[in-house]
C-alpha cells in the first residue's frame, strides 16, 4: 500500500518535472508583458515629454507624439521602476518636460486609446542620439536586441 | 471614503514648498523601499499559504495520516501566524502607496471579499468544528465538517493569491472604456480617472 501510493507520487512529481522542463520556454511568452501589451504591434514614436510618473511598480512617460499627418495623439508609456531606470542611466531630471525622445516599444493589447494610447517601452532615444534601455527584463517582452542583459 | 483615501495619497505628510510630496507619494516613488515591502509580500505569502496548505492537507486526510493533527498543527500554525504578521504589514504598506487605485480596482475587492470569507473561515473552524477534535485527532481522515473547512482554507487562499496577482494588470482599470457593471462595481464614478461606457463615452 505505501509502495504505491510512494510509485505514484513519483509518477506525478515526474511528469510535473517534465512538463516543466518542456515548457519553461514557453514561460517566457506567457509572463507579464503578454497580459497587457501586443509582441505583434511595435511603435516608433516621436514626441514631446508631457509628464512623468516615476512611480513603482512601473513608471510611466507620457509623450505628445505628432504624427506625419500632423494629428497630435497622447501616448503613455510603461517603464521599469525606477531603481531600474536609475542603473540604466535615467533618473527623474533626464526627462524634463518638453524633452524630444523616440520611444521604441510595443502596444497595449487594447488599441481603444481611452483615455491614452498605451505602450510598453524598450529602449529611448534622446535628441543628442543617447539611446538608452528603458524596459524592465524577464517580462517576456519579445527579445528584440534592446535589453543589454538579456542573455543571447 | 474617496475623499479620505485622497487626502491619505495626496495631502498627509506633504510638506511646504513645490517639490513637497505627501508619505503615499513618497513611497510609491522610492527607490527601493516599496520593492522591498513587495518582495516580503510574497515570501510572507509562501510563509503564509504554504504552511496553511501543509494543515489543510492533513485535514483532508491526504498527508501525514499516521500523525495526530494536534501535532501537525501546534508545530506549524504558529510559523502561519508569523507569516500572517509579514503579509498584513506589508500589504498595509503598499496599499497606502497608492490607495484610490486599490481602492477602486476590482481585483483588490474581490481580494478583501474573499480574504474576510477565508478569516471567518478559521474562526468557524477554531471556535465550532474543532471542539469535537479528541474525537478525530488520530484519525488519518478526519470527519466531513473538517474536511470542508479544509478545503474552503485552500480555496479560499489560492483565490485571494490569484486575485492579488490581477492587481497588476489593468484589464478593468477606472478609465477605460468597460461594461456598466464593472464601472459601477467599482465605483469609477468617483476615480481620478473617471467611467467611460463601452462605446467609450465619458459618464
Amino acid at each position: 500500500m505505501n509502495n504505491r501510493r510512494f510509485i505514484i507520487s513519483a509518477a506525478i512529481s515526474a511528469g510535473l518535472l517534465a512538463a516543466a522542463t518542456l515548457g519553461v520556454h514557453q514561460a517566457d511568452a506567457h509572463h507579464a508583458f503578454a497580459a497587457e501589451f501586443d509582441g505583434q504591434s511595435p511603435v516608433l514614436l516621436h514626441g514631446k515629454v508631457t509628464k512623468i510618473e516615476w512611480i513603482n511598480p512601473h513608471a510611466w512617460i507620457h509623450l505628445n507624439v505628432v504624427a506625419a499627418d500632423a494629428k497630435e495623439q497622447e501616448w503613455m508609456v510603461e517603464a521599469g521602476p525606477p531603481n531600474t531606470l536609475l542603473r540604466a542611466g535615467i533618473d527623474r531630471n533626464s526627462l524634463k518636460l518638453g524633452t524630444e525622445i523616440v520611444v521604441r516599444g510595443y502596444q497595449s493589447k487594447d488599441k481603444v486609446c481611452i483615455p491614452v494610447c498605451k505602450a510598453n517601452g524598450r529602449d529611448m532615444t534622446f535628441a543628442d542620439g543617447r539611446k538608452l534601455f528603458m524596459g524592465s527584463s524577464g517580462t517576456g517582452a519579445p527579445k528584440d536586441g534592446a535589453d543589454p542583459n538579456e542573455k543571447k | 471614503m474617496e475623499h479620505f483615501l485622497t487626502w491619505l495619497q495626496h495631502s498627509l505628510g506633504k510638506g511646504a514648498g513645490d517639490t513637497a510630496q505627501s508619505w503615499s507619494e513618497a513611497l510609491l516613488e522610492s527607490l527601493n523601499f516599496w520593492e522591498l515591502l513587495e518582495g516580503t509580500h510574497l515570501l510572507g505569502l509562501v510563509l503564509f499559504v504554504g504552511t496553511i496548505l501543509v494543515v489543510d492537507l492533513r485535514l483532508l486526510g491526504v498527508i501525514f495520516r499516521r500523525t495526530k493533527v494536534s501535532v501537525i498543527s501546534d508545530t506549524i500554525l504558529p510559523l502561519t501566524v508569523f507569516g500572517f504578521v509579514f503579509v498584513v504589514a506589508t500589504g498595509v504598506g503598499l496599499v497606502f502607496a497608492k490607495p484610490l487605485l486599490y481602492y477602486h480596482s476590482i481585483w483588490f475587492r474581490l481580494k478583501m471579499i474573499l480574504l474576510a470569507l477565508a478569516l471567518l473561515n478559521i474562526l468557524v473552524f477554531h471556535s465550532r468544528i474543532q471542539k469535537s477534535q479528541g474525537a478525530w485527532d488520530a484519525e488519518p481522515v478526519p470527519p466531513g465538517k473538517v474536511r470542508a473547512a479544509a478545503a474552503i482554507s485552500l480555496l479560499g487562499w489560492f483565490a485571494v493569491i490569484t486575485c492579488g496577482r490581477f492587481i497588476a494588470y489593468d484589464w478593468f482599470e477606472c478609465g477605460k472604456p468597460q461594461p456598466s457593471f464593472i464601472n459601477t462595481v467599482e465605483a469609477c464614478k468617483a476615480s481620478e480617472q473617471g467611467a467611460y461606457t463601452l462605446e467609450g463615452k465619458r459618464l
